[in-house]
């Protein structure tokens, strides 16, 4: 082998060189084909929340008639009850379960105690459980609580935090990447546990708790299904999700089609921009997990 | 300024796999005491045990005659310095240095004055406002030494702190160290696996493996007579040379027998075998490169051909192998030889040897004990 | 089967080695079921000493201990509180006043009540005054199933704080014995930001989870065994009852529905492969595709590699059901794909992209992919960047093109080190409820399992299923517990055969 790329280095060195432009120019053109297809439904949705001449699905995606009817129309829905639901939601779900999370996942890389190995092996084994089996009793308790309906709000945080302790892998792999001898010279600088925590750990993990908040902020807008649940056909208790899905039903769809379009632009353009924002975040976080498993 | 014992210490981990061996040393105000042994002899944990980062599963050990086992590290009053640094990366250097200090709340002046005082010793003074990561390794170390200066600890704990530098480095911070420990005037423990530093800083150095304690001594104590095979084999380097033979008693007078040959047993070490009527015997005798000479004409000698020639300035250490390929290594000091000789010790030629009579080491095959220990 | 040694096999071509490989792999499942079952019984037989000790012990320290410690036995924390130790007496001692006074008060009744979950249903009395029936609600099974579990769980808690309070009686007793002092309170509440800083941090964590997930698990497991549904709601209908492994006879029957209809086992073993099938193609059809999108646009030559990353990444951050529902009403009967194509004069009759179970089908795992791809992108660049270049440096050195490069360095190295994320998300698939539901709802209808409870579809996955029979007008509970269960079993033994291999990936293709 060695010897052939010695024999005509320079003819092999053109040929490579075309056949780089060649290959180049596929992956352009493929990259923008994807890049169409990737685009093309949201831009869609924009158009058509500007449409103003029909309110069903046409054959056509440029509007015929541009206006703000749709998002007029959003005003007078309950839809900035629903939205309003789904941001405080969201705003708890990304502080609380952002200490739990980070508290878990703390523990778990950093103190080796008794129960550390079982406590992780039984949370494995329950996660194989399918979450929505828990839904029935939840929904009866939360009811029982009153945190149900017109009350879905509270009643969504609890549920949403109370177990976001289990998804304390990619955090845990982030601490995993810590030096562990960062902890033990402070300690034996003089600090608790506590101190470590504070001041030497936590300064450290800031990709990760923008990243734990970022999910958390992130999860509720799109939860359906447990919201749907909990809310049991009161409107006022419904987040956007529910809220939406309710208007592309075969007999609603045809009034609320464009108010849907018009109500995604509303719902995705907050988290999409705090999401382009933390970027970059976002991505350390979720290679991270991955590799750890 | 505190005496440190550790009586009948045990680590057993959670795997069962035991770690360090019922570990009895006493360590005297003021000494400076080096744990040295291959990678994976428990020397780290023992260190790690003395500091607190480690539960100590069974023994106990004292410091300043308090039993600390149960004392988390920042009660136990002493420093350390880690072998990768573990400088805090978000604070600056005098942030990282003056970290203990505040802790236990010392007023911002005292911290200045002691900060910039351990700076200055250590030369870091202009990196002070900078942080870690623009630091080099042996910057990163001093500052880490600095760290631990300031804690005005009682026992000064070390563990590899030299590893991770470059070479030229290591022996320019060795010496460093020595100056800093005249300084402190403290108690020290260090590991490290690598023997020339626990020879060179030592006041004792303490030879572990598997988690054993193999000879505790001074540095020209463990080079002298070693107790068993392995500590011959550790400290020196070269490493000593090992030949399988008969140690021969005659009328009071000892031979040895290398490949044939017969060597006389001269001064001290034929005096204590004497002392202790050791009987013909089989044994591993044991030569330091350094006690290994070219041969005279006419001597008995130990024939042998050259393997390889390695100039190493003011020696040489030539590897060489014997009729029946034993590989030995002799180092002889460049001095010795004229020009004529040097070029004569091309790769294979032939050369004689023989072993100084009084630099010889006796092990017992079986136990691989010294002979002339206890 | 012939064994061959260590060297022997690197003598074998690369089919013979696989097909080894394959043969001992399969060879190795008895003995490896054995060593299970195995370590199942030593870990029953070392339960079972540990128990036997723990008796001795608690027995032995009765015998030995001082007054202290024997009062303890009765009222906890005594010994504490004698020994100076107040904090932790008045903890042990409110804790056991808690739970006698639970136990008391209503404690007792749930348990009593648990081996029939009720034994009055609501009556009805007729109230002169008024003219009407008045309904009196009784016995509530729902509860009684709840909070005797509850109660249970309460029970073990009080059995184990009660055996710490016995065993730092000992302990305390042996400290000072040896003249030492014992632990104050404020160093019990120092040490709770010191050295047991986990227990604190863990305390909220782990409470959130017992109850809103163990609680939960452990309530549903036993709801299988149970006939809780519409009917039996066991509250204001009538009170729902133990009814042992029916719910399991009728899923796992092999005779058919009502009506003629195909069998229950038929249904779920449709629905079961497709969830598999799903799984599979949804894993590892985001996965290929994911890495050659990444790999082109890491080419090296590929210009505005941060626009092409930014494009894909824009999308994740759109929150999946609007992606979901838009995409999903784009491909319906009159969706604008449909019309589109109409108006172009390209088709007569609309596509059946969401009517035809095939097409579903389809149609869902490639919306799956556009849902994915820049998932999969972002994970597959981060690895590809940590992929150490003299890998590749050695391998064209070594003459390897780019195909080969791909195929003996790239994908080994993917493999290897996401292993562990293929096996989640392939579970995590298995479950996914929000693409599948979004998308086709479960539908097309599946008509030859109509006798089976939900209106099974022919996209639906177990998940979806099992939500469709809870919210459908009989809601079939115990039905969807048993379902649930059975989900367990699958994707506890997926996970089990993977981990059992992944370590055998490790050693051979070790990069690390």
């Amino acid at each position: 082998m060695m010897t052939n790329t010695n024999q005509a280095p320079a003819k092999r060195h053109m040929g490579m060189k075309a056949l780089n432009r060649a290959s180049n120019s596929v992956i352009y053109i493929l990259l923008v084909i994807i890049s169409v297809v990737w685009l093309i439904p949201f831009i869609f949705i924009v158009l058509q929340s500007f449409r103003v001449e029909s309110t069903y699905q046409v054959g056509y995606v440029i509007p015929k008639q541009w206006g703000f009817d749709n998002y007029i129309r959003l005003w007078n829905t309950d839809f900035k009850k629903w939205y309003l639901n789904t941001f405080i939601i969201a705003v708890a779900a990304a502080v609380l379960q952002t200490i739990i999370v980070l508290c878990m996942s703390y523990t778990l890389s950093r103190f080796r105690f008794k129960m550390r190995g079982p406590l992780m092996r039984f949370m494995l084994i329950l996660g194989m459980f399918p979450g929505m089996l828990t839904m029935i009793i939840l929904y009866r308790v939360l009811s029982d609580l009153g945190l149900t309906q017109t009350n879905a709000v509270p009643g969504l945080i609890l549920v949403t935090v109370a177990s976001s302790g289990m998804g304390y892998y990619v955090s845990k792999g982030f601490f995993d990447t810590i030096s562990k001898s960062l902890d033990e010279a402070a300690r034996v600088d003089g600090a608790t546990r506590l101190q470590v925590l504070y001041k030497i750990i936590l300064p450290l993990a800031k990709p990760i708790v923008i990243y734990t908040v970022l999910t958390g902020f992130m999860g509720p807008w799109g939860d359906y299904v447990f919201a749907r649940y909990v809310a049991m056909g009161t409107s006022s208790g419904y987040n956007v999700a529910v809220g939406m899905y309710s208007w592309l039903t075969n007999d609603q769809i045809a009034n609320y089609y464009t108010t849907f379009c018009a109500g995604g632009v509303i719902v995705a353009l907050p988290v999409t921009i705090l999401f382009m924002c933390l970027q970059k975040y976002y991505v350390e976080g979720v290679t991270g997990g991955a590799v750890k498993g | 300024m505190a005496s440190v014992k550790l009586t009948k210490v045990k680590k057993i981990y959670d795997n069962k796999v035991v770690a360090v061996h019922d570990f009895d040393l006493e360590i005297k105000d003021k000494e400076f005491v080096v744990f040295v042994g291959p990678s994976g002899c428990g020397k780290s944990t023992t260190l790690r045990m003395i500091a607190g980062l480690e539960d100590i599963s069974e023994g106990t050990v004292e410091i300043d005659g308090e039993v600390v086992n149960d004392l988390q590290p920042k009660d136990r009053g002493i420093a350390m310095v880690f072998q990768n640094y573990a400088l805090y990366p978000h604070m600056t250097v005098y942030d990282n240095i003056a970290f203990s200090l505040r802790l236990s709340k010392t007023p911002e002046d005292v911290v200045y004055e002691k900060v910039t005082k351990a700076a200055e010793v250590l030369g870091i003074t202009e990196y002070l406002t900078r942080k870690p990561r623009a630091l080099s390794g042996g910057q990163r170390q001093r500052v880490a030494i600095g760290r631990a200066m300031v804690r005005d600890s009682k026992v000064f704990l070390m563990d590899e702190p030299l590893s991770n530098l470059d070479a030229k480095l290591r022996n320019q911070m060795r010496a460093e160290i020595i100056l800093l420990r005249q300084k402190l005037d403290t108690t020290f423990i260090y590991v490290t696996h690598d023997q020339t530093e626990a020879m060179t800083l030592g006041d004792r150095i303490v030879i572990m493996k598997d988690g054993f304690i193999m000879q505790v001594g001074t540095p020209q104590e463990v080079f002298d007579m070693p107790d068993n095979l392995f500590v011959a084999g550790f400290i020196g380097a070269p490493q000593m040379n090992f030949i399988n033979t008969e140690l021969v008693c005659e009328n009071g007078k000892y031979f040895v027998t290398p490949f044939g040959v017969k060597l006389p047993v001269e001064g001290e070490k034929a005096e204590m075998l004497a002392k202790r009527n050791v009987k013909s015997r089989k044994i591993v005798l044991g030569v330091r490169p350094e006690h290994i000479t070219l041969a005279k004409e006419g001597a008995a000698a130990i024939p042998c051909s050259l393997l390889v020639n390695e100039m190493m300035g003011s020696e040489l250490h030539l590897h060489v192998s014997t009729e029946d390929e034993t590989a030995l290594i002799v180092r002889v000091p460049t001095l010795n030889l004229d020009a004529k000789e040097r070029a004569s010790l091309t790769n294979g030629c032939k050369l004689n040897i023989t072993f100084e009579g009084k630099a010889m080491h006796f092990f017992d095959p079986e136990t691989e004990e010294n002979l002339l220990v206890k | 089967m012939k064994q061959y040694s260590g060297l022997e096999i690197l003598r074998l071509s690369k089919w013979q080695r696989f097909l080894y490989k394959l043969a001992s792999f399969f060879a190795a499942i008895p003995h490896a079921i054995a060593g299970f079952f195995k370590r199942i019984w030593g870990s029953i037989k070392g339960a079972g000493l540990k128990v036997a000790n723990e008796c001795r012990d608690i027995v032995s320290a009765f015998v030995h201990g001082d007054y202290k410690t024997k009062i303890s036995y009765f009222i906890m924390g005594f010994g504490n509180m004698a020994r100076g130790q107040v904090l932790r007496g008045i903890m042990f001692l409110l804790f056991e006043a808690v739970f006698i006074f639970y136990m008391v008060t209503t404690g007792g009744y749930w348990l009593s009540m648990l081996g029939t979950l009720g034994v009055q249903g609501p009556t009805k009395t007729y109230d002169p005054v008024f003219d009407t029936y008045v309904t009196q609600y009784n016995d509530n099974s729902f509860k009684i199933l709840l909070y005797g579990v509850l109660t249970i769980f309460f029970i073990i808690a009080f059995i184990y704080t009660w055996r710490v309070n016995i065993r730092q009686n000992q302990i305390a007793e042996k400290i000072q014995a040896s003249g030492k002092k014992l632990k104050s309170g404020k160093d019990d509440l120092r040490s709770l930001v010191d050295d047991q800083f986990h227990k604190t941090l863990l305390a909220l964590p782990l409470t959130g989870i017992l109850i809103f997930t163990v609680l939960p698990i452990v309530f549903m497991i036993l709801v299988a065994f149970t006939n809780y549904d519409g009917a039996h709601n066991g509250f204001s209908n009538n009170l729902f009852t133990w009814v042992g492994l029916d719910n399991f006879n009728t899923l796992l029957s092999w005779t058919g529905g009502k009506g003629g209809t195909q069998s229950y086992s038929a249904t779920f073993g449709e629905i079961l492969s497709w969830t598999l099938i799903w799984a599979f193609f949804a894993t590892f059809s985001n996965y290929f595709l994911g890495m050659f999108v990444a790999m082109m646009i890491n080419k090296k030559g590929i210009r505005l590699k941060k626009m092409w990353r930014t494009i894909l990444v824009l999308t994740i951050a759109i929150p999946q059901f609007i992606s979901l529902l838009y995409v999903s009403k784009m491909f319906a009967q009159n969706g604008l794909i449909n019309l589109m194509l109409t108006d172009l004069g390209w088709i007569k009759q609309p596509l059946p992209f969401w009517t035809d179970p095939t097409w579903a089908r389809i149609t869902v795992i490639l919306i799956n992919v556009w849902i994915g791809i820049p998932h999969l992108m972002l994970i597959v660049t981060g690895i590809l960047m940590n992929i150490p270049a003299d890998l590749y440096e050695s391998a064209r050195i070594d003459g390897a093109n780019a195909w080969q490069q791909y195929q003996k360095i790239t994908l080994p190295y993917m493999l290897f080190v996401t292993g562990p994320y293929l096996l989640t998300s392939f579970t995590g698939n298995m479950n996914n409820f929000n693409v599948i539901y979004l998308l086709t709802g479960g539908g097309p209808t599946n008509a030859a399992a109509s006798g089976a409870a939900g209106s099974v579809g022919h996209t639906d996955l177990l998940i979806t299923w099992l939500f469709k029979i809870t919210t459908g007008a009989e809601s079939q509970y115990y039905l969807a517990s048993v379902v649930g269960i059975l989900v367990f079993i699958v994707v506890a033994l997926i996970s089990l055969v993977v981990y059992s291999v992944l370590p055998s990936i490790k050693n051979e293709e070790d990069f690390q």
